[in-house]
């Protein structure tokens, strides 16, 4: 993978505090230097985009709702207070929250279209790769894409905190300290807040909703509905 | 808490540290099989959680990535100009950043400057006698100095001097003498000064104007003086009516005092006044105190007849005129005559320079009027016998300590 997921949940021991190191790398950051703005947007990319990806119901909403929230990022991190790792983890989580809120909002007002031709992936991507490829299967595709669909209705019944607390401990890898100072809860409320979570998903997706097949990256799906 | 969700966390990390450890690709799709029947719920809300740790779609793209990098770093670029080109006309959005020990001594400055200005502007409302009076004065000091043009200095002593006037005008009660006494020096000292500028500025038409103005000051400074003496105990009085005289007005000046008494300790003294401006209907001042004594005022020598008892005769003689004007001397000729009719002259103090009727006319009496106050406040305390004599306290509306 390009980006490595950052796990200090996992991380060795001996690595010690690096609550310095990131006020600093955030300084920088605030001051518009390109490389710590990297750095920042490398860390939290996975973070924000698995935040944004289990919201919507397909990766091309969620790769343009991540644009924006890295776009406002940028704007307003020299006004930010936060000056740890965890404040601005929350800080960004909120930035996207609104987008993927404001998101449904404009879908909400917006007249549903149906298109009486072909989407046009299907029609190129058969075309294109020979029908037999597990990746290129039209049929394998939508299933997967329904699948899917119905793992984001399921997320998007969880509270906004355990939401964030699933992705503060299984995306961005947070410890449970960590991901507690993020949500401004206890340690014991986050335990409590992954377990319901992670609870209520299996109530409603069960063990095989997931989907089996992994959507090929280079596939663009256009125009999912929710 | 709930068991199961301590438990549910330990198993979390414990398959991240395996994972860490080993760097194995998590395989989202297979379940753990290992779980005993005890833990199988744990087991597969872990399960579920790796899996939805390894989704696809929730695996960033390496070209979307690198691609949004691109994007972000030209957004900050872009925004980095435009306030960098802001900052040059203005201010910077951003706040700058200060080092903490500057950011604490520019607060302590403001802070200092803060409460100097609030102190300035109540000690501008402040009347004599308050803490803050001084403060005013040094203030008008202050500004007076830092007037370079002669001008402009008078022009501020002026002010100077009416705000002193207008703060002496405006005190309720004479509440203290001293407060009252600095404050009338004050004036006469800011007068004095205003004098001074004004006389030393070449002639025309702003020294016309200047001069002027000072005119219309001390005659409101006489008015305003003359309308406060009947709220005064006698030494105020007399030091108020030596500032009158100082500001042209006209007002008792003795010129000589002539005690004649009896060998006997207990009879009658004679007291002959002469002096300028003193009214038919004024008192006497023995000691700083009026007194009753029956007087008559022909070709300008005020006589008063006296009964006096003791040996020691008062050390200050003075006029109490109607109008509320005083004037008292220590310069005093001393005439004691035996029973047999032959008299013999004692002069204690003369020769001492004090009194006013040493200095009358010549306008210049400041010192001797401060030392007559001294004077006769002391022996009217120590040496008058309070008995002796039947003290004017009604007339004059107060006793001598009892002011308002």
């Amino acid at each position: 993978m390009f980006f490595r997921r950052r796990t200090r949940l996992s991380a060795p021991p001996d690595q010690g505090d690096q609550s310095p190191v990131f006020s600093q790398l955030l300084d920088r950051a605030c001051d518009g230097e390109s490389e710590a703005l990297s750095m920042l947007y490398r860390q939290f990319l996975t973070g924000v985009f698995g935040y944004i990806a289990i919201r919507v119901p397909d990766r091309a909403t969620a790769e343009d709702l991540t644009s924006e929230v890295f776009l406002r990022m940028v704007e307003g991190i020299h006004q930010l207070r936060a000056r740890d790792e965890a404040g601005f983890a929350a800080w960004v989580l909120q930035i996207a929250r609104i987008i993927v809120a404001d998101y449904y909002r404009r879908r909400e007002r917006q007249p549903v279209c149906l298109s009486l031709e072909p989407e046009g992936w299907e029609e190129q991507e058969s075309n294109l790769l020979p029908a037999t490829h597990p990746d290129t299967d039209p049929v394998r595709l939508a299933e997967a894409r329904d699948e899917w669909r119905t793992v984001v209705d399921a997320i998007n019944t969880l509270t906004e905190e355990q939401r964030q607390v699933l992705i503060g401990r299984l995306i961005l890898g947070y410890d449970v300290a960590t991901v507690a100072q993020m949500v401004g809860k206890n340690a014991n409320a986050v335990k409590a807040l992954q377990f319901r979570a992670l609870q209520s998903l299996q109530r409603r997706l069960g063990r095989k909703t997931l989907p089996e097949h992994a959507l090929p990256t280079h596939v663009r799906n256009q125009g999912g509905t929710r | 808490m709930n068991p199961l969700s301590e438990h549910l966390n330990d198993k979390l990390e414990c398959q991240h540290s395996h994972s860490w450890s080993y760097e194995e690709p998590v395989d989202w799709l297979q379940s753990d099989s290992s779980a005993s029947e005890e833990d199988a719920e744990v087991e597969s809300l872990v399960a579920l959680a790796r899996r939805l740790q390894a989704a696809p779609p929730l695996q960033v793209d390496p070209i979307f990535a690198q691609h949004l990098e691109k994007q972000v770093l030209l957004h900050n670029a872009a925004l980095h100009r435009r306030r960098s080109t802001s900052a040059r006309g203005w201010l910077s959005a951003r706040p700058l950043k200060i080092h903490p020990v500057f950011g604490k001594a520019f607060c302590c400055c403001l802070l200092v400057l803060l409460l100097g200005t609030s102190l300035l502007a109540v000690a501008q409302a402040s009347a004599p006698g308050t803490p803050l009076y001084g403060f005013k004065r040094w203030e008008q000091h202050v500004q007076v100095s830092l007037f370079g043009s002669p001008y402009d200095r008078a022009e501020q002593q002026l002010q100077s001097a009416q705000d002193q006037l207008s703060s002496l005008a405006a005190l309720p009660t004479i509440a203290s003498t001293e407060a009252y006494l600095h404050a009338l020096t004050g004036l006469e000292q800011q007068i004095s000064d205003a004098v001074l500028t004004i006389n030393a500025l070449p002639p025309g038409s702003d020294r016309d104007r200047l001069s002027s103005e000072l005119a219309t000051l001390e005659t409101q400074a006489r008015h305003t003086l003359r309308e406060m003496l009947p709220r005064l105990a006698v030494p105020e009085r007399l030091l108020t009516t030596n500032i009158l005289s100082r500001l042209g007005d006209v007002v008792p000046r003795l010129k000589s005092v002539e005690l004649t008494s009896l060998r006997h300790p207990n009879g009658q003294i004679i007291i002959s006044l002469t002096g300028e401006d003193l009214q038919p209907a004024a008192h006497l001042l023995l000691n700083g105190q009026p007194v009753e004594a029956n007087g008559l005022l022909q070709n300008g020598v005020f006589v008063f007849k006296v009964n006096w008892v003791g040996n020691q005769l008062p050390q200050g003689v003075g006029i109490l005129n109607p109008d509320g004007t005083a004037a008292q001397t220590t310069a005093i000729q001393q005439q004691i005559l035996a029973s047999n009719g032959s008299s013999r002259g004692t002069n204690p103090n003369n020769g001492s320079g004090h009194g006013n009727g040493s200095s009358s006319g010549s306008g210049h009496t400041n010192g001797s009027g401060h030392g007559n106050n001294g004077n006769s406040s002391g022996s009217g305390h120590g040496r008058s016998r309070p008995g002796s004599i039947p003290i004017l306290q009604d007339k004059l509306g107060k006793p001598k300590d009892g002011r308002k």
